[in-house]
């Protein structure tokens, strides 16, 4: 490690919880690093924690040019009034032009009371990110529940601060690592903590009923059988979703009626839905509306619900269900 | 225990398709949407009243927002609240989220001290969820957000529980704090008949920019850091993004694409 | 003329329909299915001061006016027009306490009905006729502290969901031979009889009552003998028909809002069938339904908190707004094409709801009656 300055001007974040980065913060460096070529500046990648050598090499690994480490024992967990502080310490010593946080529960605490601490304006829960050749950064951000997007920067102060909604940018390839690792000053004290941390726990979810689950996974005529509907269930126990039916398997007994999204059925408002078998008529399509992502598998390419769906994904159930549980479960 | 409660007017969200945009001026069209106090503040109210109730005390409430909302906050005084104060002034408008925590944190300095200051963790309509840790970076307290249950003791600590994407921490701290809740925290109340008469003797006062001292000269438009340069409709899709490849393939894909976004945690 | 409603009437609207929207439709299926009214509602309804919206706070009421009243009503019949219909008979038998009864009456029953302990019922109707009120049959036999009933009474709305009857009766001939008395479920002598199975407002329990030698104190007469007409007029005129009037402009509220709903999703042609002048022309038919009913309702509720005599509106607002309901339902039935009658569809039961409402608590018939007589005498 060496003593060096950081020069690096456009700093992204790089969240961790007991020492395991968050997607986030790799995405984001990544979209920087693309960003970068043609301005002159130089990425920084931000860590602040304890014990993070092994972390601040892998990061490294991408490509950044420089990897700004905060080590310190009272780091080890995440507390707002510790964070600010060091983060506002190197900020306004190394005047960056720009910082760039993910917006997750970690980063929603933490940015805006940085931002307001430094007296500068952050965009928030963004989905993509310019950075023009006046220096200035770009926030595009979904308005009014995503019917529009905003276009939203900071003329004015510095840093420009923006938070990143996770899973938007890909995640980055690694590259040659060619920048340096440096530390900066993580120095502070018991008095510095703003609330003492009791006990932090890892969750078991718990799973709801189809109104307010967060997930839905939906099975239609495509299921094919009694026999096969439990490929609906196990996705759905996954992601402690609820499970919904179309018309057809309601009718034929596969599912509860009480479980039928749709016209005369249900309306859910889950964040994710992923219907299987579907064809799409617009019953079940005017129950399913306020989604934020809608996934659909079914065999059928020219399936009417792929007019209605984010993400599609063509092929039997039997084979694409337990390869994605498969996959899903090999993530964590 | 002295209590204040930040909450927000905004379009009702069950019509928030309604709203449109007007391409010439780039702005919001509201559309006769009706206006409601955004749902995550009435859990913050519901838990102000409860620990009211049980502490003693009063519950303040503040709302940064035109006078003609006032009929829809009074819905604050139903629920059990104490005192409204409204702060509503033309050189408010256009401000970002920094100039209105500085311009509540103002107000709040106004009334004296408070154990606890409560707000929802966003707010639908524009959902920066920043303003809460903002007025307490201007106030100078700890904050904590995404808080499902508190805790109080009658010496002045709070233990609450701070929900992350995978589990939670359960965090004590000392009054005077900020707290931002989300919806697991509790069921608010109804509003009875009975409540609405009752809140009908209850105080609003309506504090302009002359009526706080503003230390940071963060108000309005030109207040504001950030600053919208245009507002689009996006392109609608006409079809889905089709991950191509083998079902292994596509399902890989498909789960690379849900984790990422947060949606599978594992 | 100011038809602005105030900032409390909009208040109080707003959070009648959260409360409904929230607590009815959970219990709705299994009131279809039984016919039962959801008594495990009653600490709620009390809570929110719905079932003591007109009676006074002293006795454990909202205190709060007519008009307020159906703001209230109109709400919970949106979600379930069966409601408006228990909730209005139950209001009738408070307001003829608190109108017609005396100090002692007023602070022994009025507590619990509003309380959430018990429903009420102004039971009139007998098997000689509801339009035919002064041909009743019950009888009320002066026998030295009490009075000992003898009758039955027929198609009485929360029968069987009430503790606290108010009940008209015979003492002696003619229109001044009627009296009106306070009577307990649990009287010797008192009791329940057949429960109808009504193919509409099915949440709204409808049953006979049945008196044999039954045993009420003397102090249980409301006002002394022969009150008894101006106590059922009073109390059907101004609590009753204005009640009614709710279940239809509930059921015009879900009506438009099903039918709109149905003809902007279904498409055909490429498009949706509200794009087709035959639908457009039932919705703008059906919306128009809608205000004229609230005008007629909410003028009847400010008639009557201004004192203004106001038994030709509520008559007319129960007859019309009944009746709208029921060709609006209709219409949104044929909307629906060939969904419009499956039971999985709420507007069949709209319609079913819409049928029972017009005969039920006064029929079309005599309220034309009643304004024919009026309007002749106007206009002679």
């Amino acid at each position: 490690m060496d003593k060096k300055i950081p020069e690096s001007k456009l700093w992204v974040f790089i969240e961790q919880r007991r020492g395991i980065i968050a997607d986030v913060g790799l995405e984001i460096m990544g979209k920087a690093l693309a960003l970068v070529p043609g301005t002159g500046w130089k990425v920084g990648a931000v860590l602040v924690g304890h014990s993070m050598a092994k972390q601040a090499d892998m990061l490294l690994s991408y490509g950044v040019d420089e990897v700004l480490l905060a080590d310190d024992p009272l780091l080890e967990e995440y507390c707002n009034g510790t964070y600010v502080k060091v983060l506002e310490r190197a900020i306004t010593s190394f005047q960056p032009e720009a910082f760039i946080i993910g917006a997750t529960a970690m980063g929603t605490d933490l940015g805006p009371r940085l931002a307001a601490r430094l007296r500068t304006g952050l965009s928030a829960h963004s989905i993509d990110l310019e950075l023009n050749d006046r220096g200035e950064l770009i926030a595009v951000i979904p308005w009014s529940g995503g019917n529009y997007l905003g276009r939203i920067y900071c003329p004015r102060t510095r840093p420009q601060m923006v938070s990143v909604n996770p899973g938007v940018f890909d995640m980055p390839e690694s590259g040659q690592a060619k920048g340096f690792i440096i530390p900066i000053d993580a120095i502070v004290s018991e008095g510095d903590r703003s609330y003492h941390i009791v006990k932090t726990y890892q969750e078991e979810a718990k799973e709801g009923d189809l109104e307010s689950a967060e997930v839905v996974v939906v099975g239609g005529y495509g299921i094919g059988g009694k026999e096969h509907w439990h490929y609906v269930e196990e996705l759905a126990a996954l992601f402690t979703g609820a499970v919904g039916a179309s018309r057809p398997p309601a009718d034929e007994g596969w599912a509860d009626h009480d479980q039928m999204i749709g016209q005369s059925g249900r309306t859910v408002y889950p964040k994710l839905y992923i219907g299987i078998g579907i064809s799409g008529h617009m019953h079940h399509i005017v129950g399913i509306k306020n989604t934020e992502l809608k996934v659909a598998i079914n065999q059928d390419p020219s399936a009417a619900i792929f007019d209605h769906c984010d993400l599609g994904l063509v092929g039997d159930c039997k084979d694409i269900i337990p390869a994605l549980i498969e996959s899903l479960k090999e993530h964590k | 225990m002295r209590i204040i409660v930040c909450i927000k007017p905004v379009p009702d969200p069950k019509y928030a398709n309604r709203i449109t945009l007007d391409e010439r001026t780039k702005t919001m069209v509201r559309h006769d949407v009706p206006t409601v106090i955004n749902p995550l503040d009435k859990h913050a109210l519901e838990a102000s009243i409860a620990l009211r109730d049980r502490f003693g005390g009063d519950v303040t409430v503040f709302s940064m927002a035109p006078e003609n909302c006032i009929p829809v906050l009074r819905e604050a005084l139903a629920m059990g609240a104490d005192h409204l104060i409204v702060l509503s002034d033309r050189r408010f408008a256009g401000s970002d989220t920094l100039a209105t925590a500085s311009i509540i944190a103002a107000a709040v300095r106004t009334t004296g001290p408070f154990d606890l200051l409560l707000c929802g963790d966003e707010t639908t309509d524009s959902g920066t969820a920043q303003v809460s840790p903002q007025i307490a970076e201007f106030l100078g307290v700890p904050n904590l957000m995404h808080v499902s249950a508190i805790d109080a003791s009658e010496d002045g600590f709070f233990r609450v529980r701070s929900r992350f994407e995978t589990g939670h921490v359960i965090a004590e701290l000392k009054a005077p704090v900020v707290l931002s809740v989300i919806k697991e925290l509790n069921e608010p109340r109804y509003i009875t008949l009975m409540n609405i008469l009752d809140a009908e003797d209850k105080d609003v006062r309506i504090l302009s920019a002359d009526d706080m001292i503003l230390k940071e000269p963060w108000i309005g438009l030109e207040g504001s850091p950030t600053q919208i340069i245009d507002l689009t409709s996006p392109e609608r899709k006409a079809r889905a993004e089709m991950l191509g490849g083998s079902a292994r393939e596509q399902a890989q894909a498909l789960a690379d694409r849900l984790c990422r976004m947060g949606f599978y945690h594992g | 003329m100011d038809f602005a409603l105030t900032e409390r009437d909009q208040m109080l609207q707003r959070s009648i329909r959260e409360f409904a929207e929230k607590e009815i439709p959970p219990r709705m299926e299994k009131m279809e299915e039984t016919g039962e009214f959801p008594l495990d509602l009653m600490k709620g309804l009390a809570d929110m001061g719905i079932l003591g919206v007109i009676t006074p706070r002293d006795y454990g009421g909202a205190g709060l006016g007519h008009l307020a009243r159906i703001l209230v009503l109109e709400q919970l019949g949106r979600v379930c027009p069966a409601m408006p219909m228990s909730l209005q008979v139950h209001h009738m038998c408070t307001y003829a306490l608190d109108v017609f009864g005396n100090e002692e009456q007023k602070k022994n029953y009025l507590p619990s009905l509003t309380n959430g302990e018990t429903l009420g019922v102004v039971a009139v109707t007998e098997p000689s006729g509801g339009s035919d009120v002064a041909n009743m049959k019950t009888t009320a036999r002066r026998e030295g502290d009490k009075y000992i009933l003898n009758g039955r009474k027929c198609f009485i709305t929360n029968a069987h969901v009430s503790d606290t009857w108010v009940v008209p009766a015979m003492t002696g001939e003619g229109r001044k031979g009627m009296s009106a008395f306070i009577v307990e479920k649990n009287f010797p002598g008192a009791k329940t009889g057949h429960v109808e199975d009504k193919v509409g407002l099915r949440g709204a329990n409808t049953g006979e009552l049945v008196f044999q030698d039954c045993e009420v104190p003397a102090e249980n007469l409301i006002g002394g003998e022969g009150n008894g007409m101006a106590v059922a007029l009073g109390t059907i005129g101004n609590c009753g028909r204005p009640g009614m009037a709710c279940v239809g402009l509930g059921i015009l509220n879900a009506v438009i809002e099903e039918a709109v709903k149905f003809a902007t999703e279904r498409e055909l042609y490429g498009k949706p069938i509200s794009n087709l002048q035959a639908i457009q022309w039932s919705i703008s038919e059906i919306y128009s339904d809608l205000h004229i009913a609230r005008l007629l309702a909410y003028r009847a509720g400010w008639m009557l908190d201004n004192n203004i005599p106001a038994d030709t509106a509520c008559t007319m607002a129960k007859q019309w707004i009944c009746e709208a309901a029921a060709r609006s339902a209709r219409k949104a039935v044929e909307i629906h094409g060939s969904y419009g009658i499956l039971r999985e569809y709420p507007i069949q039961r709209l319609m079913r709801d819409a049928l029972v409402s017009v005969p039920a608590g006064g029929t079309a018939e005599i309220a034309k009656l009643v304004l024919s007589r009026v309007a002749i005498k106007e206009y002679q």
